[in-house]
């Protein structure tokens, strides 16, 4: 035997009235399906209905008469048809809705009821759980948003969170010198008040990046700023939660896994922003693939143990060593002047009042550029053998901070790259006094945004490791 | 739109209940059952009023929970389409503002936003008009229509619009602290 008849029954004393909520929800909603025959009878009722009421069904008979379907499903037929005949005269004024999107199975625009929203539009999780645009209504609000932008002469920036903004791990895989994280009585707790956080109901502990308040602060004077995370949208929450305490930045802008058009990539296409004034922030390239020249990359940020290991990394983590990464000269402090350089040169007040052809990509690529111009760069042992050069993404990331490649030495060439000092090309280095470099002195100019001092990223000598 | 009508549940009952006070612990559990649930054929339960009738208890086989056909008068709240409402504006977004009344929440799209009402980002985004006379924010009350309502059985969403005659802002909070 069932228990579960704890439901509500018709009392008969509100027949009346459930007879006329049946006409309205049948009239307006599709979750009452029965008492069909009730109907004709409340339909006096719905005759005197608003305007909205009749386009609903203008739209519904003229899309009769283009196509003789035989619309069983059409409950009350009667009554719509002499709808139909007294409305067709005035009808011409009226124009059918677009529907630009959908909240709930309902246009945004005209309140109509349909099942079919999944077609040509796409999800807008992040901004109501049932929202979903039309991509013509998306291409209207982007270029509504982008005049609003240039008005406010700002540009859109798109935050990662893990590793880039902050760095997280679960409490069972703390490390026993991570221990004093968690004890309220270490004097480390003063020093990490306000950037290291225990969320209890996650599991998790979470420490903010040094100078990401100051960041996110300056950079909300230039930016219109979104997160974009790979992470679940209870964690983005909770993490936006962190980083923005008064809901300032990142209102109803934090796009989390769920919301990706495509499984392991991130797109600009569910950002309300035009892409030519979108700069990216992130640690991985590999998830932009379609928006490179928007994207910073930014050198990943690891506090915890766990998270070093997880990238393959064999030394001691700054958890552990108790330290952290430097506030002011860190790689947000970096990256921060260089969103700077890009913002002043995309609103150059030279280059006149007209902001609309200009590209903020075109700027990044023009500040990139500037890091390692002038210097010639030949690889030596870097690349597999057989493996094209100039498809190495060393080589691509060489030229993309302005310099120039080569695969043979010559007397213009000012820098070796190479992984061991043996080689020809590097003893050639030694012997002509040209700089010999590791590959990292390439990615640290890439992350810091600068030529950085060649002493300091000498070729070892693998034999003397070995 | 507010109705007062007459509803029927079927409640179960302890049998640690049963004693003196059995009709009042009826109540409450009705009360906790019923009041803030929502249905989709009568819209919002806000508050029980009266009860009607109790009936004969019937005691269920296994278990000694009895089943009591209550009848009671309630305060019913469903929104209908061409209804006028007055809400609270919750959230403002380029897409436009989300409002509640009560505990039906209410989308009102740009395009249903008249059209000198331009959306203003910032750490209080709002549509403003060009004068800065009116102002949509977190917290503003305006008056609306209903032009759609998708009901669920927990909840009511309707799509509104303040692009007609005395139609949007009614109190700003701006102007008011």
């Amino acid at each position: 035997m069932s228990l579960d008849d704890e439901s509500p029954v018709n009392s008969s004393s509100s027949d009346d009235f459930a007879a006329f909520l049946d006409a309205e929800l049948d009239s307006t909603s599709d979750t009452n399906p029965q008492q069909e025959e009730e109907k004709q009878e409340s339909d006096d009722d719905d005759a005197e209905d608003n305007d909205d009421e009749i386009n609903a069904v203008i739209e519904r008979t003229k899309r009769r008469k283009i196509s003789v379907v035989d619309d069983t499903e059409e409950p009350n037929g009667s009554t719509s048809h002499i709808v139909q005949t007294k409305v067709t005269e005035t009808s011409v004024k009226v124009d059918i809705c677009i529907h630009p999107g959908f909240i709930g199975g309902m246009c945004i625009k005209c309140g109509e009821k349909t099942d079919d929203d999944t077609q040509s539009s796409v999800a807008f999780g992040y901004i109501h759980k049932d929202l979903r645009l039309a991509n013509d209504e998306i291409a209207r609000l982007r270029d509504r948003d982008l005049k609003n932008l240039l008005r406010h002469k700002k540009l859109y920036l798109v935050l990662d969170l893990d590793h880039t903004l902050l760095n997280s791990t679960r409490f069972s895989d703390l490390a026993q010198d991570e221990g004093y994280l968690l004890d309220p009585n270490d004097p480390m707790r003063d020093a990490l008040k306000g950037s290291l956080f225990k969320l209890p109901f996650m599991n998790m502990v979470t420490k903010l990046r040094p100078f990401v308040h100051t960041f996110l602060k300056e950079a909300s004077n230039y930016f219109e700023m979104y997160i974009y995370t790979m992470g679940e949208r209870a964690y983005a929450l909770e993490m936006a939660n962190l980083l923005d305490p008064g809901r300032v930045y990142f209102d109803s802008k934090v796009i989390a896994q769920g919301d990706c058009t495509q499984t392991h990539q991130k797109g600009l296409d569910v950002v309300l922003g035009q892409e030519n004034a979108v700069l990216i922030l992130d640690d991985t390239e590999q998830v932009w693939s379609k928006h490179k020249d928007n994207l910073i990359s930014m050198e990943r940020y690891h506090f915890f143990a766990s998270s070093c290991k997880q990238f393959g990394y064999k030394s001691k983590s700054l958890s552990e060593l108790r330290s952290d990464e430097s506030d002011t000269d860190g790689a947000l402090a970096t990256v921060l002047k260089v969103l700077k350089r890009v913002h002043n040169m995309f609103y150059d007040s030279e280059l006149g009042e007209n902001f609309a052809g200009r590209d903020a990509r075109q700027m990044l690529r023009a500040v990139r550029s500037e890091v390692l111009k002038g210097c010639k760069i030949v690889f030596s042992r870097v690349f597999p053998t057989k493996f094209q050069a100039e498809n190495h993404h060393l080589w691509m990331l060489a030229e993309r901070l302005g310099a120039t490649c080569s695969t043979e030495v010559d007397s213009s060439v000012t820098h070796v790259i190479s992984t061991d000092i043996g080689t020809e090309k590097s003893r050639w280095a030694i012997q002509e006094n040209k700089f010999l470099v590791e590959p990292r002195w390439l990615e640290a100019a890439n992350f810091l945004w600068q030529r950085l001092p060649e002493e300091s990223f000498p070729v070892k000598d693998v034999k003397v490791n070995h | 739109m507010f109705f007062h009508i007459v509803l029927e549940r079927n409640m179960q009952l302890h049998p640690r209940h049963f004693g003196r006070d059995l009709r009042e612990k009826l109540v409450s559990k009705l009360m906790k059952d019923v009041e803030g649930t929502c249905s989709g054929r009568h819209g919002f339960v806000v508050a029980i009023t009266g009860i009607e009738n109790v009936g004969k208890g019937l005691i269920r086989d296994g278990t000694g929970f009895v089943t009591f056909p209550v009848k009671y008068q309630c305060v019913v709240f469903r929104p209908f389409k061409g209804e006028i409402l007055e809400a609270v504006v919750s959230m403002v977004n380029k897409m436009g503002f989300f409002a509640e009344a009560g505990p039906v929440q209410i989308f009102v799209s740009n395009h249903l936003i008249p059209d000198d009402m331009e959306f203003q980002s910032g750490d209080m985004p709002n549509y403003t008009t060009s004068d800065g006379s009116v102002k949509i924010q977190k917290d503003s009350e305006v008056r609306l229509k209903i032009i759609g309502t998708r009901v669920d059985a927990t909840e009511i969403f309707c799509i509104g619009t303040i692009k007609d005659d005395f139609l949007g802002v009614i109190s700003d909070p701006g102007t008011t602290s």
